[in-house]
């Protein structure tokens, strides 16, 4: 196991993403991996960690060779693909392959189709909306003088902002979390035959549910996000709409990556008001200059990426940063790697929200497949750190900064818990 | 075939011209097809990445335009590139007003 004294070398020897103690002090591993074997091949998940900016911009440039497509379908429901589809057939609706998992020139077609519920100007019209989501939600925790970040704060917030966002009911919020749990089961996670099952009669309500308000909207549209993805159109005949399937999968999606994302951004922004007290300052001064804001927002996803690493899989054998990969090789890009790397970004860890190259984080991805919800990501953040730094004052950790859990996922590096304290601004 | 004329100039100097531009697409969208380097346009051309970032011929700036709030925030981001004629080219709609248009790919960061 790793310790503070383990060299670099014993890092790269021993250390894999599944060490408790790499987990939770990562960084060591991510800098002794870039300096001595930067597409790192880690034997215990069988996947390549590639740790430079550099190398991961090479592989968000080539999509064909680094596929999203073989290594998601690879993975999905592993061993029990023909039964899980064919109980989402008859009990869920039907078997909807994730559309937007796929490679060009199919996945340019997806994209384009999804792209105008999310521009930037779109998700302007959104800020009132937002804003009084992250106020309803401050009207009750401001008195309490304490909350769990993540709990009372972050996840909440999170899921009312997708009902609105999307157009679905508030009563849903409990089944959420379940039916979150039951759709990312099905890559890149162990499940025995017994969960499989368990997680499918999830996903089969989760997809009643969504066709339903689809079927509603196709209907009767209105201003929300499953309106614009049912009715959505480019150009003209074949392929100038979604198919109903491709749809069915893309609200799926849409429900599913937009909540635990965003839900851990919004964590690490609190922890980042907890523990940053010249940070905070500066956004208490400043905090009506948009400008200041956006760039505040940008840093935190540097430092703190929500996603530190997503898979592609090679189509060919291929050299990547001195390393021949053969086809089939599983790959993750780290990206908290690549965003703490110090010959891209100077003393990484300094939260700098002057930085030059302030949007060179990869932690929205890169390429075809940038995360097509980063305008909306960024309004939520923004418009909560604006409230939170309005309203309240003095956040303070009340743990002890090394005794914060984060859950034990792969992809995404997420709190468990964050208990605060602060007081009410006068 | 008429189409609208633009004209970009690369980071290495190369000139790019382009003659059969179409009114129903951006500036980004034209330079994209012509494969002008240093437009990479990674958002898809939604107003939210920077990196088909433009600076406008002191001639044309006029009848382009200036940005508006949206794209002010996103150009702020590069803002120790930005120069008064900055755009990005993903917000300029191509018309025949803008036929013989002349723009500089902005430098990566």
């Amino acid at each position: 196991m790793a310790s503070a004294t383990t060299t670099e070398e014993q890092l790269i020897a021993e250390g894999t993403l599944l060490d408790p103690v790499v987990h939770k002090h990562p960084r060591q591993f991510y800098a002794a991996m870039r300096k001595l074997d930067p597409v790192h091949y880690d034997k215990s998940i069988d996947m390549w960690l590639v740790s430079r900016w550099e190398d991961i911009q090479e592989i968000q440039r080539d999509p064909i060779t680094y596929s999203v497509n073989k290594g998601y379908h690879e993975q999905q429901a592993k061993g029990f693909a023909a039964e899980f589809q064919q109980i989402l057939r008859e009990k869920g609706g039907g078997y909807f392959p994730d559309a937007i998992m796929s490679d060009p020139p199919y996945h340019t077609r997806v994209r384009k189709l999804m792209e105008n519920a999310f521009t930037a100007h779109r998700v302007k019209e959104l800020e009132p909306r937002i804003e009084a989501e992250v106020n309803g939600l401050i009207d009750e925790i401001e008195d309490r003088g304490e909350m769990d970040a993540v709990k009372d704060f972050a996840q909440p917030l999170t899921i009312r902002i997708i009902c609105e966002q999307l157009g679905l009911d508030w009563d849903i919020k409990e089944k959420i979390a379940r039916w979150s749990i039951a759709v990312t089961a099905q890559i890149g996670r162990m499940q025995d035959r017994a969960e499989m099952l368990e997680h499918a009669e999830q996903i089969c309500d989760l997809q009643h549910y969504i066709i339903g308000k689809m079927r509603e909207r196709q209907a009767d549209p209105r201003e929300d996000m499953i309106s614009d993805l049912v009715h959505a159109k480019e150009g003209d005949g074949e392929g100038s709409v979604l198919t109903f399937e491709e749809a069915v999968s893309l609200v799926r999606a849409l429900l599913i990556a937009g909540n635990e994302t965003t839900a851990t951004a919004l964590s690490n922004l609190v922890y980042i008001l907890a523990t940053q007290p010249d940070v905070l300052k500066k956004l208490q001064d400043s905090v009506d200059d948009d400008k200041l804001m956006n760039r505040f927002v940008e840093e935190l996803l540097r430092i703190e990426p929500p996603v530190r690493a997503l898979s592609r899989m090679t189509t060919k054998e291929v050299e990547l940063g001195g390393t021949v990969l053969p086809e089939g090789a599983h790959l993750l890009l780290m990206y908290a790697s690549a965003n703490d790397e110090p010959e891209v970004f100077p003393e990484p860890r300094e939260f700098d929200m002057e930085r030059k190259n302030i949007i060179k984080h990869v932690s929205f991805g890169g390429g075809v497949h940038k995360c097509v919800g980063l305008a909306l990501a960024r309004m939520e953040i923004k418009v909560a750190a604006r409230q939170l730094v309005r309203r309240l004052k003095n956040f303070r950790l009340a743990i002890a900064e090394d005794d914060i859990a984060f859950l034990p996922t792969v992809a995404t590096r997420t709190m468990e818990s964050l208990p605060v304290t602060f007081e009410k601004v006068a | 075939m008429s189409g609208i004329a633009v004209t970009l100039t690369q980071q290495d100097g190369t000139v790019v011209g382009i003659d059969d531009a179409q009114q129903s697409e951006s500036l980004m969208e034209a330079a994209r097809r012509a494969g002008v380097a240093g437009i990479v346009a990674e958002c898809g051309g939604v107003c939210s990445c920077a990196t088909c970032h433009v600076y406008v011929a002191e001639d044309w700036i006029g009848k382009v335009g200036e940005p508006d709030e949206v794209e002010d925030e996103m150009l702020d981001m590069v803002d120790h590139i930005r120069r008064p004629t900055s755009r990005l080219s993903c917000q300029i709609r191509l018309s025949d007003e803008l036929d013989g248009l002349e723009a500089e790919v902005a430098p990566d960061l």
